[in-house]
C-alpha cells in the first residue's frame, strides 16, 4: 500500500496562483521560492540545526599576504610566513592566533573564479551564479535561512552587519530578507522606539485591529505580506536585547579585539547562541590597489584576535561542531605589486578558508603554482565552493526551486562538493 | 647656486627590485642604496661626472626584508640600515672587503621577460661585487622600522616603528636613553636641532573604521609628553614626509598615500603653517631634504619628481625629471646629497639610482 501523500507534495491553491501569476505584459512573477512547498527540505535541515558565519572580507584580501605565501618569490610582499598547529601549514606573521587554532581550518588555495569586479564578484560569491543571469538568484544568507531558520521566531534568520551581500533574498521571497545591523552588530539606530513599551503595545493592538478589519474586506497577498512583516518587527523589537552585547563586550573585547569587526564577532557568537542561524560580518577594506601591504597589515591585526577567538568560543560552548564559519570575499589579489605598492583584482587562483560544521580541519585542498599566478591542482569555482557549503550545512545543493515557471537550482548542475573536507 | 644646469649624469641600474633608500657615505664619492628585498648595494662615482654608469662595487648582506632607512655617520665610517626586518644594522664602510660574488644586475627585467610566451629574451647584465662583512645589529625591534635618524650632534640614533615605538639610542654605547610608545604606528619623525623637541605623525591605514588614526603631534623629548597637537591642522591626512630645518625655525610637513601630495612649511615655535608650497607631487610626497647651502630644501614623491625649493619663500627654483609611468607615477622613494650639496642620489622605484648633479 503506497503511504499518502504528504500536504507539501501537492499544490495548493494559493501556490499556483502565485506561481502561475503573469503580470499584464506577460512578464512572469516571481512566486518566492517555490511550487511545491518545500517544507520537508526545511524540516530536515532544520532538525541538523545547523548555522553558519560568513565573514566577509570586503573588497578582496590577498592570498599571498594570508594564506597562500611565496616566500623568496617575486610575487612575495614583506609578510613572513610562520607555522601554525598544523605540520606543514604555514600563514602570514600577522595571524598569530589563527596559527594556533589551524588545525580547524580548512583552507582552498584553488579558487578560480569568474567574476573580477565588486558588484558582480560580490553578487557571485554570495550566491554561487554569475549577477549577469536573469534570474534573482538568493544570497547564501537566505538560503541558510530558508533552511536552517525558523519563520516563527522572534529573531530573525538572516543577520548581516558592515559591508556584505548585493544580492538579496531573490527568488526566496522577502521572508528571507536580510536584517542589516550596524557595523559593530549594535541595532539600526532607526530600531529605537520613543515611546514606551505599553504605548507601544496599545499601538499595535490598534494596528492590528485595523489590519483585521481592512483584510475582512479585501483578501490580497501584499496585505497579508504587509501585516506578517509588521507581526515580524514588533517581534524583533521585543527581541532586540539579542543584539545588545554591550555589557558584555567590556570583558571580550581584549579577545577579540576593540573594533568593529571584533564585537562583530561576539554580537555573531551571542545570536548563534540564540539560534540564528545565519550572520555575515563585512570587514573593511581589503581593496588595496595602492597600499596593499600597510592597509592588510592593519586589517589583519583586527582580524586576527577577532576571527581566532570566535572560533575558540564556538568550541568551547559546542557550537562549532554544527556552527559552519566561512572566511572569504570576492576576489582575490594579483601576484603583481603594481606602482602604488598595491595589488589588484585576482580571481584565477585565490584563497577561500572554512571551519567547524564537520568540516576536517587542518587541511589545504588545492594548490597554486610557486608564483600564485595560476592554479595548480585541484581548482575550484563558485558552485563548487557553495556545493560543499551547503552540504556541510545539511542542505542539498541541488534543491530546485522556482522563479515563476523558471526552475532555479541552489547550485550550477556540474558544482561538486569538496570531497575531502566533509568526510 | 642657482640649479639651473642641473642634470642627471647617471642611473645605476639594480632592478633586483624597488630602490627603497640611499645614502652617500660622508664626503666621499660612495653612494649606497638598499631595496625592497632587504639587499644593499654599494657604488663608487667617477670624479668625472661622464661616462657610463659605474657598476656596484660592494653587497652588503645581512637583511631579509625592505629597507627604509639609510644613515652614514659624516665622516662616513659609519653606516646604518633600518629594515622591516625589525633590526637596524650597523656597517663599518671601511672593513676590507670579504670575499666576493657575480650577480645578475637586471635580474628583474630577465624574470619579467620569462613570464612572457614570446618576444627577445633579455641577456642577464653580470657584474662581480665584493662582499662587505658582517654587520652588527646595533637595534632589534618588535615591528617594521619605517623610521631612522640622527640627531644633529650624531650622538643619538632614533627609531620610530608600526609597534608605535619611539626610541632614542646612544650612538656610541648602543644603550636606550629615551623610549615612549604612541597609539598608532610611527610614520614619520622630524628632531629639532637642540634635540629637544620631536615632530611624529602617526598612522593606522584602516578605512570606515573607528581604529584608523592620523595624527600628528609635537613632543617634548626630555618629558615625553605632547606639547601641541596638530592634528586638526592636518585632519584626515596621512603624513609620511617630516623633516626640521638644521636653523631650528621650519619643520617640513609632506602629504603622502595617494592624496595630494601637498607641502606645508610649519613654524618650528608655535606649530602654525607658514607656508603651503605649490605645485604638489601628484599622489604624494616620499621625502625631504634640506641643502647644505641653507637656503633650499629639496623634495621627492610618488610622481618621479623631484623639487628643489627655496626655504624661505616656498617658491618652486627648480623641477628634476619628469613623471614617469601611467595613470600612476613611479615613485622617489628617498633622497640624499653630498656634503657639498652637488650631487643628488635618488632611490627610484623603477630598479636603479639616479645621480643628478645640481649646479
Amino acid at each position: 500500500m503506497k503511504p499518502l501523500c504528504k500536504p507539501h507534495e501537492h499544490f495548493n491553491r494559493r501556490a499556483f496562483l502565485k506561481g502561475s501569476l503573469l503580470t499584464g505584459a506577460g512578464v512572469s512573477v516571481a512566486n518566492f521560492g517555490s511550487l511545491f512547498h518545500a517544507q520537508a527540505a526545511v524540516n530536515e535541515a532544520q532538525k541538523k540545526g545547523k548555522r553558519c558565519i560568513l565573514l566577509w572580507m570586503n573588497g578582496g584580501a590577498s592570498q599571498l599576504d594570508t594564506f597562500d605565501m611565496k616566500p623568496g618569490r617575486p610575487t612575495a610582499g614583506p609578510f613572513r610566513p610562520i607555522g601554525t598547529n598544523v605540520n606543514g601549514l604555514q600563514i602570514c606573521e600577522y595571524l598569530p592566533k589563527m596559527a594556533k587554532v589551524a588545525d580547524k581550518l580548512a583552507v582552498i588555495r584553488s579558487m578560480r573564479t569568474g567574476s573580477p569586479d565588486h558588484p558582480d564578484g560580490i553578487y557571485h560569491m554570495h550566491t554561487g551564479f554569475k549577477q549577469s543571469e536573469r534570474t534573482p538568484h538568493a544570497e547564501i544568507g537566505a538560503v541558510i535561512a530558508k533552511y536552517c531558520g525558523n519563520l516563527d521566531a522572534d529573531l530573525p534568520s538572516f543577520v548581516r552587519m558592515g559591508p556584505t551581500g548585493n544580492a538579496g533574498p531573490g527568488y526566496l521571497g522577502p521572508n528571507f530578507a536580510p536584517f542589516s545591523l550596524q557595523r559593530d552588530g549594535r541595532m539600526p539606530t532607526f530600531s529605537t522606539s520613543n515611546l514606551k513599551p505599553e504605548v507601544r503595545e496599545r499601538r499595535a493592538e490598534l494596528f492590528r485591529f485595523l489590519e483585521t478589519e481592512f483584510a475582512r474586506q479585501h483578501q490580497a497577498e501584499p496585505f497579508e505580506s504587509h501585516r506578517l512583516a509588521k507581526e515580524r518587527a514588533w517581534r524583533l523589537l521585543r527581541a532586540r536585547e539579542a543584539f545588545d552585547v554591550s555589557e558584555e563586550w567590556p570583558a571580550h573585547k581584549d579577545r577579540y579585539g576593540d573594533s568593529n569587526f571584533g564585537r562583530g564577532c561576539f554580537t555573531a557568537l551571542k545570536l548563534i547562541e540564540r539560534g540564528v542561524p545565519f550572520v555575515e560580518i563585512g570587514h573593511d577594506n581589503y581593496d588595496s590597489h595602492a597600499n596593499n601591504f600597510v592597509c592588510h597589515k592593519a586589517n589583519l591585526q583586527q582580524l586576527d584576535p577577532a576571527w581566532s577567538t570566535l572560533l575558540l568560543d564556538l568550541e568551547d560552548r559546542g557550537l562549532l561542531e554544527d556552527t559552519l564559519v566561512v572566511w572569504m570575499g570576492e576576489v582575490g589579489r594579483t601576484p603583481n605589486i603594481n606602482n602604488r605598492a598595491g595589488r589588484d583584482h585576482y580571481i584565477r587562483a585565490w584563497s577561500i578558508v572554512l571551519s567547524g560544521s564537520g568540516i576536517k580541519g587542518g587541511q589545504v585542498y588545492g594548490a597554486s603554482d610557486e608564483d600564485g599566478r595560476d592554479v595548480a591542482e585541484n581548482p575550484v569555482n563558485e558552485g563548487d565552493l557553495f556545493a560543499t557549503i551547503y552540504t556541510a550545512l545539511g542542505i542539498n545543493p541541488r534543491k530546485k526551486h522556482f522563479w515563476g515557471k523558471r526552475p532555479v537550482w541552489l547550485t550550477p548542475e556540474e558544482a561538486k562538493p569538496i570531497a575531502p573536507f566533509l568526510s | 647656486m642657482t640649479f639651473e644646469k642641473s642634470k642627471q649624469i647617471w642611473g645605476l641600474k639594480w632592478d633586483a627590485d624597488w630602490v627603497t633608500a640611499v645614502q652617500f657615505l660622508g664626503d666621499s664619492r660612495r653612494v649606497v642604496a638598499g631595496n625592497r628585498l632587504g639587499q644593499m648595494m654599494e657604488w663608487q662615482l667617477p670624479d668625472k661626472l661622464e661616462g657610463d654608469a659605474p657598476q656596484p662595487l660592494r653587497q652588503l648582506t645581512g637583511h631579509t626584508n625592505a629597507i627604509t632607512r639609510l644613515r652614514c655617520t659624516r665622516d662616513g665610517r659609519t653606516l646604518y640600515s633600518a629594515s622591516y626586518d625589525h633590526t637596524v644594522r650597523q656597517w663599518d664602510t671601511a672593513a676590507k672587503s670579504d670575499g666576493e660574488t657575480k650577480l645578475t644586475l637586471n635580474v628583474g627585467a630577465v624574470y619579467r621577460r620569462s613570464l612572457r610566451h614570446s618576444g627577445k629574451k633579455v641577456e642577464p647584465v653580470l657584474c662581480t661585487v665584493a662582499l662587505q662583512p658582517k654587520s652588527k645589529i646595533f637595534a632589534n625591534q618588535k615591528e617594521w622600522i619605517t623610521v631612522m635618524l640622527f640627531s644633529a650632534d650624531e650622538k643619538q640614533l632614533i627609531t620610530g616603528d608600526d609597534g608605535g615605538q619611539v626610541v632614542f639610542r646612544d650612538r656610541a654605547s648602543g644603550k636606550v636613553r629615551k623610549q615612549w610608545a604612541v597609539e598608532g604606528w610611527v610614520h614619520a619623525l622630524a628632531v629639532s636641532p637642540d634635540a629637544t623637541r620631536a615632530a611624529l605623525s602617526e598612522r593606522r591605514p584602516l578605512v570606515f573604521d573607528a581604529a584608523s588614526r592620523r595624527v600628528f603631534r609635537l613632543w617634548d623629548i626630555a618629558k615625553a609628553e605632547v606639547t601641541a597637537d596638530l592634528s586638526k591642522d592636518f585632519s584626515k591626512m596621512y603624513l609620511p614626509a617630516l623633516a626640521w630645518s638644521p636653523d631650528g625655525k621650519t619643520i617640513l610637513v609632506g602629504r603622502g598615500e595617494e592624496a595630494e601630495g601637498k607641502i606645508w612649511l610649519l613654524d618650528a615655535a608655535t606649530g602654525k603653517k607658514r607656508k603651503e608650497v605649490s605645485p604638489i607631487h601628484q599622489y604624494g610626497v616620499t621625502d625631504f631634504i634640506f641643502h647644505p647651502d641653507g637656503e633650499h630644501f629639496l623634495s621627492a614623491g610618488r610622481d618621479t619628481v623631484i623639487r628643489i625649493w627655496n626655504l624661505k619663500d616656498g617658491k618652486l627654483v627648480k623641477e628634476l625629471g619628469k613623471p614617469r609611468g601611467g595613470q600612476f607615477k613611479d615613485w622617489i622613494h628617498a633622497i640624499d646629497l653630498t656634503p657639498d650639496g652637488t650631487l643628488l642620489a635618488a632611490a627610484d622605484m623603477s630598479g636603479q639610482v639616479n645621480i643628478w648633479h645640481l649646479a
